[in-house]
């Protein structure tokens, strides 16, 4: 016995057929079977229009498809309802949880506990900034003050900053730790000026004796709140407070930022992280996975490692990605899966592109001439980027090694293939060939 | 088919009709008008599926029949010529419409999906004075809600009780009610008219004097206003108990002259910022009410109103439109302001009618 929705469906199956796909949209949306009793449908229809047309109209095509699916229907009677589509609806709700279930930001001192040394992986793309925390947190105010963290986006320097008030809040509790970005700085100073309370807002922020303030490079654009934040500075760095800052660039080249700030930035530490190597990146891809307590097989890590490149923030995006994948599937994940899991994700450069086209951008990114590319030369300059297109051909547009050859002047299939496995192993200890297809990924995009 | 008819009556009626069109339904029908000539009178239909239209005219008729046509392009046709009459002929599925100097052909649509309207029994119905009608209706449809997340609010709640016929609208920002007499006492169901429908139906009772007869039942609304037949589909939903939320008594009490507050709005609106919040002070000492905005972009202004002032002193923000929509509804000389103080709605009433009353709620900041 098939359930009243069921039939419904059905006979909507039917029914799409005979009717035009206008009159079905407009009459037959929303249409459902309330219940049916002794052989008559009633059928919940959402107005009054419905009912009356489809009662004049369509009386006849309904139930003869109604008596199709099942012999023991009479009639029909249309009644107007909108409760079963509400209903549906309220059902597959689940109850909202009271509050999201992130983890807190601890709110007298703003920071995210996420973030601590523990989670901090080292390498030595950012062993130096790390060993500078720790010094700050050996001997606050006095080791290096302030400390000034700068290096682009997605590469922990958030992290480390709040790792150090962390520190701090969990072995020192009585200390007075303030984390705040500095556009939170701003406006904070901003309102209190609109409500005359600058007084209070001074003495707010002068009683931190760590304070942490991230993106200070935004600071250059605001005028008064630059100069509020050097009489700030000022007066925490005389009395030996700790002062850490993050920022984007060095401070000897944000535009807009006055000599004294520089100077004072300058005083004390200025340490800069730069883009993890692929074996950083390998064991930070090992730990984050780990922390979400999901061991990977190495070529998978590897795969990752290697394709998701530039920051951290990537890298930790392409690994959730995996782990919903491996959550809705329970199994281990393969490199096949990471692959069909990436491959929209990482460097998305499926863009439909000629080959002609990659040649092109390839061949003036190394700034050789294009037709060089097809010739049978073997002359260095043009090996390798020769190779580079073939690799970004068989890894990015997923086209088979006999054709690549083909395409490039004729060459056989094995040489496209030794090309490819060239520059894979390349990568592995070659920075300089990684940054290079970077960017030219970009380009392709 | 084929009949003549005044050029006039057909083109209010064209008109008429034609607001009631869709233009972007699934079912192309929709954006059409039906012209059905019987008897001897042309019967024009239109409809949205949510509200429908039906107006009758008298013509000379030679022969029946049915055609539906684009409602705009009869319309702009019809404006357009300054011949007394129009006859009206089909041949073949062109339709020809002939005027003294001029003459059109237009193209049919297939009429076979044009749907019938709903027809709603008698055995319900209330009475009310058409002016009435369109005043309530006019008063509070503007308070109604855009969004359709919620189709109760989007809609203009008529209830009657002890011989009041009351119209309410709300988009839980401001709201608005306005009470008018029911002719025969009696009392009347909440019944939800969406927003859009109710002003047609303004519009509709707009045009006769007199008083209108609406029939409802559950799902449906509709009236015959001489030739004209309307109907509406009803909102099933409960409208929220607002009552509760308005505040009987008062910290403070303002009276200002409504030209004064109008004139102030419409000149803050300039320097209001994109939030358009206005701020609102009354000023028991000085008998004033002070009105001003501000936009660090542009400039600020302020207002000041001489009042009769009762109560503690004040300053809440509003979004100043909202204030300005207040006073549309009121039309009396002065407008009183009642609240209990900031961070609370604000009553606005017309100080010598008490048939009206706008709730606003102030903004946070």
């Amino acid at each position: 016995m098939t359930t009243t929705k069921e039939l419904w469906e059905n006979a909507l199956v039917e029914l799409a057929l005979t009717i035009s796909k206008p009159n079905f949209n407009t009459w037959f949306k929303e249409t459902h079977i309330v219940r049916v009793e002794d052989g008559t449908v009633y059928l919940g229809v959402p107005s009054q229009f419905a009912r009356d047309w489809l009662s004049t109209k369509f009386h006849k095509d309904i139930l003869r498809s109604l008596r199709g699916l099942s012999d023991s229907v009479r009639s029909i009677e249309y009644i107007i309802s909108r409760g079963q589509k509400k209903l549906d609806e309220t059902r597959h709700v689940p109850a909202a949880p009271s509050e999201l279930p992130l983890e807190s930001v601890h709110a007298k001192t703003n920071l995210n506990p996420r973030f601590t040394f523990n989670t901090f992986v080292v390498g030595p793309f950012n062993e130096l900034a790390h060993a500078a925390a720790q010094a700050v947190i050996r001997r606050p105010g006095s080791a290096y003050n302030p400390l000034l963290i700068y290096g682009p986006t997605g590469l922990g320097k958030t992290h480390l900053a709040q790792a150090i008030g962390n520190h701090f809040r969990i072995n020192a509790p009585d200390r007075k730790i303030q984390y705040v970005t500095s556009e939170k700085f701003s406006m904070d100073y901003v309102s209190s000026l609109q409500t005359n309370k600058v007084q209070s807002f001074k003495e707010k922020y002068r009683q931190y004796e760590l304070l942490i303030m991230d993106d200070v490079q935004f600071l250059a654009r605001m005028e008064k709140t630059k100069e509020e934040f050097f009489h700030l500075f000022n007066f925490l760095h005389d009395g030996n407070k700790q002062l850490v800052f993050t920022s984007d660039q060095h401070p000897n080249v944000i535009q807009n930022i006055e000599d004294r700030l520089q100077s004072r930035f300058s005083a004390g530490m200025i340490v800069s992280v730069t883009p993890p190597d692929h074996d950083s990146r390998l064991a930070i891809v090992r730990s984050k996975a780990l922390a979400h307590g999901m061991i990977l097989a190495d070529d998978v890590l590897e795969y990752l490692a290697t394709t998701v490149e530039g920051n951290v923030r990537e890298l930790e995006g392409a690994l959730n990605l995996l782990l919903i994948q491996f959550e809705l599937r329970g199994g281990p994940v393969t490199i096949n899966d990471a692959k069909n899991v990436l491959r929209g994700a990482s460097g998305s450069t499926k863009k439909s592109i000629s080959v002609q086209e990659v040649v092109k951008i390839i061949t003036s990114f190394y700034g050789i001439e294009e037709g060089s590319i097809y010739e049978k030369t073997r002359r260095k300059e043009v090996v390798r980027p020769r190779q580079v297109i073939m690799f970004l051909l068989r890894e990015d547009f997923k086209i088979s090694f006999p054709t690549i050859g083909e395409k490039l002047g004729g060459r056989d299939h094995t040489t496209v293939i030794h090309s490819c496995e060239k520059i894979k192993s390349d990568l592995t200890t070659d920075s300089i060939l990684s940054q290079e297809l970077h960017q030219i990924r970009l380009m392709l995009k | 088919m084929k009949f003549e008819t005044s050029t006039e009556e057909l083109l209010i009626a064209v008109a008429t009709a034609g607001r009631f069109t869709e233009k972007r339904a699934n079912l192309p029908v929709l954006s059409s008008i039906l012209l059905s000539v019987e008897g001897h009178r042309l019967l024009l239909r239109a409809t949205n599926l949510e509200c429908g239209v039906e107006i009758y005219i008298p013509a000379k008729v030679s022969a029946e029949g049915v055609v539906a046509i684009p409602s705009s392009v009869l319309l702009g046709f019809l404006t357009n010529t300054r011949s007394k009459s129009v006859s009206v002929s089909l041949v073949g599925e062109v339709l020809v419409v002939e005027t003294e100097r001029a003459s059109a052909s237009i193209k049919t649509i297939p009429h076979d999906d044009f749907p019938i309207l709903p027809r709603v029994s008698a055995e319900r119905s209330f009475t009310v004075k058409s002016a009435d009608l369109s005043r309530a209706i006019r008063s509070v449809a503007y308070c109604a809600s855009t969004s359709a997340i919620k189709p109760e609010l989007q809609s203009v709640l008529l209830y009657s009780e002890e011989g009041k016929c009351t119209a309410v609208a709300t988009d839980s920002f401001r709201l608005a009610e306005k009470t008018v007499p029911l002719r025969g006492g009696g009392s009347v169901p909440q019944l939800l008219v969406p927003a859009r429908n109710a002003a047609e139906l303004m519009r509709i009772v707009d045009t006769v004097k007199g008083d209108v007869e609406i029939y409802y039942n559950d799902n449906q609304l509709s009236t015959q206003v001489e030739a004209v037949y309307y109907t509406s589909r009803l909102i099933d939903g409960t409208f929220p108990n607002y009552r509760q939320i308005i505040p009987k008594t008062f910290s403070t009490e303002a009276v200002v002259l409504r030209e004064d507050v109008a004139t102030a709005l419409k000149s803050l609106s300039i320097f209001a910022d994109k939030f358009s919040q206005v701020s609102l002070s009354i000023e028991p000492t000085k008998k004033a009410v002070l009105l001003s905005s501000r936009n660090p972009d542009i400039g600020e202004q302020t207002s000041n109103m001489r009042a009769t002032v009762v109560g503690d002193g004040l300053t809440v923000s509003f979004n100043g439109r909202y204030l300005a929509d207040s006073l549309q509804a009121i039309s009396g000389e002065s407008v009183r302001l009642s609240s209990n103080g900031a961070g609370k709605p604000m009553l606005i009433k017309d100080a010598a009618d008490e048939s009206f009353f706008y709730l606003a709620m102030p903004m946070n900041r």
